[in-house]
């Protein structure tokens, strides 16, 4: 049972730090801009379709190809924002409408040119195996470990230690007050979106490799991902992290013991679980009358 | 006279197309093009397609002494219950065919069916396996293909054969898997040992929770019931797990477009239930194989040949009625065809039922397969 233990938790942090990532990017839109993206999902997957595009037809090296798939999201990032979510600020309602379609568009879109079908992408990092007593892992599940660890750095050093990361939190916290003191709101949130959908593609690229590249692949990181900071709390850098990675361990922990197809339910069970006893999340910070 | 010329040329522009509209008989389709199965609904697509261009390249068919060609009515389902049902009662009342063929998914058949009962069209699905979809006493619904009980069925005498005990399953949650396993834990001794049973959702791609339980069971076998691309997923997680266990996969594992997803040493040994080896050295089979690359230009598909054999029983069975109109008369004229297809010799049962012969083909070390069942039909590496 131990090694059975052992394998869940490495598959579990995995692909919890996949969840992170997600969780991230879609916390930093929340958190500066108060826009709730859920075409995060299709982001994630066109990295993976750019990083397969870049590694096979551009460039040939993997860590090149996720540079250049997080750089091409970037990109995309500041145009979605500048044509479609900075004009639905503080609407929710158009922002879910906007993003629901935007799903549809992509995903179709993606169809259109690249096909229905799955794509391969065998990097030596996958086709590489690492023996532990009986165990068998490729190298890439502990690529993806290391990869968003040092994101997840990054992004706190950027976030802390910056001119422009402390021009993202003052306007998070007040962004009337963050225009008195001289910052552009609007680049602000251009770069936000720009970061969230950069580490978006990351997550598509590095995870594409180790097991396909498909439309729909953005699906279910991004819903756990929507789990994770709501139990994390809604803008809290630090309950993403916590929450991507708890949901992904304790849902690969719970198929040891009820049966894999439930594996869902337990993340939604302990999602609802935490909006009825405490809905502003692990890390939120409770408004007086807000709950 | 110049009037008259004009009024003449004008009178011939106008009945011209109304004639040769006639000649056009429309067969309706519901399938997935877009969504999670649009891999699959293209092969099936690529099926009805190929049968229509042949037919009407050929001169299409004559009835009572009439020509008439084929042309499809197109729906996209989605794989999604309410769409199919949406769909096929378009087609029974706008677009008034009086056959139609396809749908990818047992769930959604379950919507449509009723309708086409309650509208006389006569749909024949072609690709689910569902078993009990043609136990609901509808005497509307055809099915072209083999189901889960007798496509397994000469599988799980293959897995009593050989040392497969306990046997583990990976299966999609829907009709298909969980159908897939009853039928195959039906057929075995009550005493079998099942090592585990996982379900997963379609567009899942992480098995790594199954392969943890598969190990801890013990499972000397793991019978795979799933499509190309998870199977390619499952059987490389398994492998790279380190996890040495003998695989037996499904319809869809036994091409060289799944070899492609993987390679031969992933493949080495596992065991298939086949309703159409591509490579098999039978004329039919060698014929249909050599049009679908030509116009496909990729190896062809079992979804692809009952697709395209459905068309062609359809046109028999209008044939048998002597009319392209009314499902009343076209559904009795089905229920007493009898048509040599690509996937064999086809006739429907009193449940509507056809009973397509099944192989089970085997991978070669090199990359090849060889026909292990039916005995008589046996072939070496090459010819699966």
């Amino acid at each position: 049972m131990a090694t059975a233990i052992f394998e869940q938790l490495i598959n579990g942090a995995m692909m919890g730090s996949i969840y992170v990532l997600m969780a991230l990017g879609m916390v930093l839109i929340f958190g500066v801009m108060q826009v709730l993206n859920f075409a995060h999902g299709v982001l994630f997957m066109i990295g993976g379709y750019f990083a397969h595009l870049f590694f096979f037809h551009v460039t040939g090296s993997y860590p090149l190809s996720v540079i250049f798939s997080m750089l091409s999201l970037a990109l995309i990032g500041i145009v979605l924002e500048r044509a479609i979510f900075r004009a639905l600020r503080q609407n929710l309602p158009m922002q879910i409408v906007a993003s629901l379609g935007l799903i549809l568009i992509i995903q179709n879109g993606v169809i259109q040119l690249w096909g229905p079908a799955a794509l391969q992408m065998r990097t030596s990092s996958v086709s590489s195996l690492v023996k532990i007593g009986q165990l068998s892992f490729t190298v890439q599940h502990f690529v993806i470990i290391a990869v968003v660890a040092a994101a997840v750095v990054t992004l706190y050093l950027f976030l802390m230690r910056t001119r422009l990361g402390t021009a993202m939190r003052a306007t998070s916290q007040h962004p009337e007050a963050a225009v008195v003191v001289g910052i552009n709101p609007n680049r602000v949130y251009s770069i936000t979106f720009a970061i969230a959908c950069a580490l978006a593609g990351a997550g598509g690229a590095l995870l594409g490799p180790l097991f396909l590249i498909f439309p729909q692949m953005g699906d279910g990181p991004m819903l756990k991902a929507l789990s994770a900071i709501i139990i994390g709390g809604m803008g809290s850098v630090p309950g993403a992290i916590i929450g991507g990675l708890g949901i992904g361990i304790i849902e690969s922990l719970s198929t040891l013991a009820i049966p894999t197809d439930y594996r869902d339910t337990v993340v939604f069970a302990i999602l609802i679980l935490m909006l009825l006893l405490r809905p502003w999340g692990l890390f939120g910070v409770r408004v007086r009358g807000e709950y | 006279m110049r009037k008259l010329v004009l009024s003449a040329v004008c009178a011939v522009a106008l009945i011209a197309p109304a004639a040769y509209a006639q000649e056009i008989v429309t067969i309706g389709i519901v399938t997935a093009q877009t969504g999670p199965l649009a891999a699959p609904g293209k092969f099936q697509m690529n099926g009805f397609n190929l049968a229509v261009d042949q037919i009407n390249k050929d001169g299409g068919f004559d009835i009572a002494g009439k020509k008439y060609k084929l042309a499809l009515k197109v729906y996209d389902t989605h794989c999604s219950a309410s769409e199919g049902a949406a769909a096929m009662q378009r087609l029974a009342s706008v677009d008034q065919v009086s056959i139609v063929l396809g749908e990818l998914c047992s769930p959604v058949v379950s919507a449509e069916a009723p309708l086409a009962q309650d509208e006389k069209v006569p749909l024949i699905i072609t690709v689910p396996t569902a078993p009990d979809l043609t136990e609901q006493n509808n005497p509307y619904l055809f099915r072209i293909n083999a189901h889960n009980g007798q496509l397994t069925k000469a599988l799980v005498d293959y897995i009593r054969s050989v040392d497969a005990e306990p046997l583990a399953f990976i299966a999609w949650n829907n009709d298909a898997g969980r159908g897939g396993v009853n039928s195959v834990k039906a057929l075995l001794p009550k005493d079998f040992k099942t090592g585990y049973v996982g379900y997963f959702n379609v567009g899942e791609v992480d098995f790594s929770s199954h392969i943890t339980n598969i190990r801890n069971s013990g499972a000397k076998a793991v019978m795979l019931l799933m499509d190309e691309e998870p199977g390619a997923l499952a059987i490389r997680q398994i492998r790279d797990a380190g996890l040495n266990v003998q695989f037996i996969g499904t319809l869809a594992m036994g091409s060289n477009r799944f070899l492609k997803a993987l390679n031969a040493k992933y493949l080495d040994g596992m065991v298939q239930y086949s309703a159409f080896p591509p490579n098999a050295p039978i004329d039919r089979i060698k014929k249909f194989n050599e049009n679908y690359r030509n116009k496909f230009h990729e190896e062809s598909h079992g979804f692809a040949a009952q697709s395209y054999d459905a068309v062609y029983v359809a046109v028999e069975a209008m044939k048998a009625a002597g009319k392209v109109s009314g499902g009343a008369a076209i559904r009795d004229a089905l229920s007493k065809v009898t048509f040599d297809g690509v996937i064999g010799k086809i006739s429907f049962d009193k449940k509507g039922q056809a009973s397509p012969p099944v192989y089970i083909t085997q991978w070669c070390n090199d990359g090849t397969r060889k026909v292990i069942f039916p005995k008589d039909m046996a072939a070496g590496c090459g010819a699966g």
